[in-house]
């Protein structure tokens, strides 16, 4: 044995090396079993239809977004076409009133949508991220003056809030990307606030401020890693607000301007016309924006109840 | 292993309260089934107190639960049965087990917070457990205040119109035995109900048990990991291991003369009979508990027997039977070799410190004082603490919850900043209130290992990673000389290079405590304070790290603040106990003298509360009441309202200074020290 070992008798072995090799085994056994539990989440995931459903149907607009001009049947910007087609063979969902096909521009569509509302998601997601932090860990004041004015944010009418912003700033894909971000931060940061205030009591916290580590470095090395499951699920939950809330803009004008195929200002354009029994020009550009909001709330839902049940 | 497997019945089987034959149970973790009981049998008599120890893993709770059919989703029964009161529990159908469960057998849990409904009143769930049994709410509501006279709740009327959360722990508890015992219930099953309670009012609960069953003539099947407890509640007890009862008999007899391996193990790693560090390191038990559906169709213990020969590692041991009365057995091929089992503890305990010599102070603490601000109330938790620390000196400090044990780690380390005319010195210099505003230096020479390692450690770094990172932070070596540094610490506390690179979680319990004591020595401190370092660990692994401990000391004369509520440990460890009250010491001095006495009253009762695992008889002290709030202390001496031995007029007028009654032994209390002598004189039993 080991002369500099103070332990004669340790819960892991007395005078031989047998017990050390046991606990090595034991240590396999384990490391394999949480591999296990991860490749676990990740099959009880699969299994769920609503997630399969949920990817498979954002897969579907991704596709779109990526190879947009190649599928589409027409030149989504090409108005030769007749005026108001109902759906049939060549036009499968009609054409609208300047005589452009409607599946062409659903399908052009989705590449404005999904270039801006995951990005959004992702960038609210991280200045909330910070800004829950702060409250979280900092607390006292900081906390107090914060939490109010999210408190009042989210509050305030949503929309309202961002067409103001927009016609003041004008609406350019990154003011739109900027100003939804912006309404999601507060959100984001009342979800991280709590899962760190579970964290800040936590005795690895004392341990670190025994050691002397700066205030940041427990926010973003020590804490952050173990909140990432809220996170992760807060992101997911976002896009699919974030598709909507961008698609409702541009249905209220505050999209990209007239020629683009963007999903909600299709529906803007064609919705007064629905009384004169022209329906598709409205229905199918709304089924896409309601497809892949429910599609990405499908995957929100299943990611959320595994991580919660692990 | 049919032919072996029923170990004698001590009472006939039909008029068994309990009868547990040869149970099987299987939990199904990730679709494989993996066996936590194999094959237990015991029976217990009709008012009758029967114990299960065992340690943590072991198939105690899974026992008590699957008794009552209450095992989780994933858990079966695969073989055996359970009778109670000769009703077959594993055959009955989902309709006969909520009638049966209803009138005849109840249970109480470790949390008594989780029992109850949170939102409800206690009188409305407790009228609630009468009416089930059909009672009108006129007679439920009668018989739900009896209950809680039964329990020894002084004013029922008052209680029942409060919430659980605005009751202590301790009357959480009678709530739940109150409504346990509503349907009076030939069967009790006890699982750790004292765990989590102070050990005054783990004592008044214990009696409280003890007497309801001389009462009601209920069968209790108590499990604790406290053999103290077992041996002072229970009739008889059964010594569980991986799944198997090893060893079974009258609890006295058990405890005094152990029979398998495995009881000696455990008896041995206890600090018992007032041992201490500086006679002998404390026996353990090397190795671990097979993972639960481990295949062993061999001697359960086989791993970790010192006994363990060829035909341990090939059959199962039969039932021998122990002495002529059949009362007893024991699972173990070499039941006539357990004397040959030598406590093998090669090394002499450490030396102790040698109070004459002339030791330079490391800490001193004058008027401390700790005042929380609610709103606008003030709560003094800490009130003018005044203590030193020698150099390799340990300091135990014993108290109940809410004492302000923690607050004084706290306030010593800076975490709490202290109040304004206090003082903490480090080697002759005053530190900064808060931690921030210390030196590296400071920072480096005072420590702290935590009660839970889960929380202690963070759970997404690597072992390693934590370690490093307190070595370059504490030390200022970086790089790969940190690397170094931290490889050879882990191997002097017995962690191998493989476990650096894991996860606290995928570490053992006593691991885990390692990685966090092996935290607090990187930078070679000048003290260490311990916060119940072992409250969270089996008394195995509790041995090992105290081991750890005092080797650590005696390497490198570090000084210890310990905190802990087991005498028995502080007894082992400290040179000095100081016993806390409502953020007042009461009571300092040697270890000895603390437990020679004459003591403080508080101390009287704390000491008197311990349930002793060598069933030495005492006079229990009860003190009345709870610990009043720090908020709203009581006038004169704050022990006052609770105190046995309260002087009229005198103690609920003015607070007793600290005094000293002999050289370095002082308490708080107006009792003159020649009475305390008096009153306190041992029975002559002792000698």
């Amino acid at each position: 044995m080991d002369p500099a070992s103070p332990t004669p008798t340790g819960e892991t072995g007395t005078s031989t090396d047998r017990p050390s090799a046991e606990v090595i085994v034991v240590g396999v056994q384990q490391a394999s079993e949480r591999k296990l539990a991860r490749r676990e989440n990740w099959r009880l995931i699969r299994r769920r239809p609503s997630f399969i459903i949920g990817v498979f149907i954002v897969l579907l607009w991704v596709v779109c977004a990526i190879f947009g001009s190649r599928l589409a049947p027409h030149d989504p910007l090409d108005f030769r076409a007749g005026v108001h087609l109902s759906p049939r063979a060549d036009f499968p969902f009609g054409t609208d009133k300047t005589g452009r096909d409607v599946l062409s521009r659903v399908i052009a569509g989705a590449r404005d949508v999904l270039k801006i509302a995951p990005a959004a998601a992702v960038l609210g997601v991280f200045f909330g991220v910070i800004l829950g932090l702060l409250m979280g860990y900092i607390g006292k004041r900081l906390d107090l003056v914060l939490s109010r004015i999210v408190e009042a944010f989210i509050a305030l009418p949503v929309l309202l809030l961002a067409l103001l912003a927009i016609v003041t700033l004008g609406n350019s894909a990154w003011v739109v990307l900027g100003v939804v971000a912006a309404l999601f931060t507060p959100i984001v940061a009342r979800t991280v606030r709590a899962a760190v205030m579970a964290e800040r009591d936590l005795d690895y916290v004392t341990s670190a401020k025994l050691r002397g580590e700066s205030s940041s470095f427990i926010m973003f090395r020590e804490i952050l890693p173990n909140v990432t499951g809220p996170i992760v699920v807060e992101l997911t939950v976002r896009i699919g607000y974030a598709v909507f809330t961008i698609s409702t803009l541009s249905f209220l004008g505050a999209g990209p301007p007239p020629p683009s195929p963007d999903w909600g200002a299709q529906v803007s354009e064609g919705y007064n016309s629905i009384a004169a029994g022209i329906w598709w020009t409205t229905f199918f550009p709304a089924a896409a924006i309601a497809s892949l909001v429910i599609a990405v709330n499908l995957i929100a839902d299943s990611v959320q109840s595994v991580l919660e049940a692990s | 292993m049919t032919d072996l497997a029923t170990p004698p019945a001590s009472t006939p089987s039909a008029t068994a309260a309990l009868e547990v034959d040869n149970l099987e149970v299987v939990y199904s973790v990730r679709g494989i089934d993996r066996v936590v009981l194999r094959g237990v049998s015991f029976s217990i008599a009709p008012g009758e107190a029967y114990g299960l120890v065992g340690e943590s893993g072991c198939g105690k709770s899974t026992t008590a639960y699957a008794a009552l059919r209450y095992l989780p989703r994933n858990g079966k029964i695969v073989g055996g049965r359970v009778l109670v009161g000769g009703q077959n529990v594993t055959e009955m159908s989902a309709r006969q087990l909520q009638d049966f469960r209803a009138h005849n057998a109840s249970m109480v849990y470790q949390d008594p917070a989780q029992a109850m409904n949170p939102t409800l009143r206690v009188g409305k769930q407790l009228i609630e457990s009468f009416t089930l049994l059909g009672q009108s709410n006129q007679q439920a509501l009668k018989s739900a205040i009896e209950a809680l006279r039964r329990v020894r709740i002084a004013d029922p009327e008052r209680v029942m119109d409060r919430y659980p959360f605005q009751l202590s722990g301790g009357m959480q508890q009678r709530v739940v035995i109150a409504m346990a015992l509503a349907c009076d219930p030939k069967l009790l099953v006890l699982d750790e109900p004292t765990t989590g309670l102070d050990a005054t009012v783990e004592a008044e609960v214990l009696d409280l048990v003890q007497t309801l069953r001389t009462e009601s003539d209920a069968a209790v099947l108590l499990i604790a990991h406290n053999l103290g407890i077992i041996r002072s509640l229970c009739d008889r007890v059964g010594v569980m291991y991986a799944g198997r009862i090893v060893e079974e008999g009258p609890s006295a007899q058990v405890f005094d003369a152990p029979q398998h391996p495995y009881t000696v193990g455990l008896l041995r790693s206890l600090p018992r009979r007032g041992v201490r560090k500086s006679e002998k390191a404390l026996a353990t038990i090397p190795g671990i508990l097979p993972l639960i559906g481990t295949d062993l169709p061999t001697c359960v213990f086989v791993d970790r027997c010192p006994l363990a020969d060829e035909v341990c590692r090939t059959q199962v041991p039969p039932v021998t039977p122990i002495g002529d009365d059949g009362t007893r057995y024991s699972r173990c091929h070499h039941v006539d070799r357990i004397d040959q089992i030598h406590d093998d503890v090669t090394k002499v305990g450490i030396s102790m410190l040698v109070p004459d010599e002339a030791h330079p102070d490391v800490l001193q603490l004058s008027h401390v004082s700790k005042t929380f601000k609610q709103r606008s109330t003030a709560i003094p938790a800490l009130v003018d603490v005044d203590l030193e620390l020698v150099e390799g000196e340990t300091l135990g400090i014993v108290g109940e919850s809410g004492s302000g044990k923690s607050t004084l780690a706290k306030t010593m380390l800076g975490i709490e900043s202290l109040d304004s005319g206090g003082s903490v010195s480090l080697d002759g210099h005053q530190l900064a209130a808060s931690t921030v505003d210390r030196t590296a230096d400071d920072k480096r020479s005072m420590q702290m290992i935590f009660q839970n390692p889960d929380s202690a450690l963070n759970r997404s770094w690597s072992v390693r990673r934590i370690l490093v990172r307190s070595v370059e932070k504490l030390t200022g070596i970086k790089g790969k000389e940190a690397n170094d540094r931290v490889e050879a610490l882990a191997a002097h506390l017995r962690l191998t290079p493989r476990h650096l690179d894991l996860k606290p979680r995928q570490l053992s319990g006593g691991l885990k405590q390692r990685v966090a004591i092996a935290r607090a020595f990187v930078g070679d401190p000048r003290i260490v304070v311990c916060d119940e370092p072992t409250s969270a660990l089996d008394v195995s692994v509790q041995a090992a790290i105290l081991n750890l401990l005092a080797d650590l000391q005696s390497e490198n004369k570090t000084s210890y603040v310990f905190i802990s509520h087991d005498m028995g440990v502080v007894r082992y460890l400290a040179d000095r106990i100081a016993v806390m009250y409502l953020g007042r010491i009461q009571e300092i001095g040697s270890t000895d003298e603390v437990f020679k006495g004459p003591n403080h009253p508080y101390t009287e009762a704390l000491l008197s509360a311990i349930p002793d695992v060598d069933g030495g008889v005492k006079e229990r002290i009860r003190l009345g009441g709870e610990i009043p709030s720090p908020a709203n202390p009581p006038s004169g001496c704050v022990f006052h309202p609770r105190c046995p031995r309260v002087i009229p007029g005198v103690c609920e007028v003015s607070e007793p200074p600290l005094r000293e009654v002999s050289p370095g032994h002082a308490m708080r209390c107006h009792i003159p020290i020649e009475t305390l002598v008096e009153l306190q004189r041992k029975p002559s039993v002792d000698a």
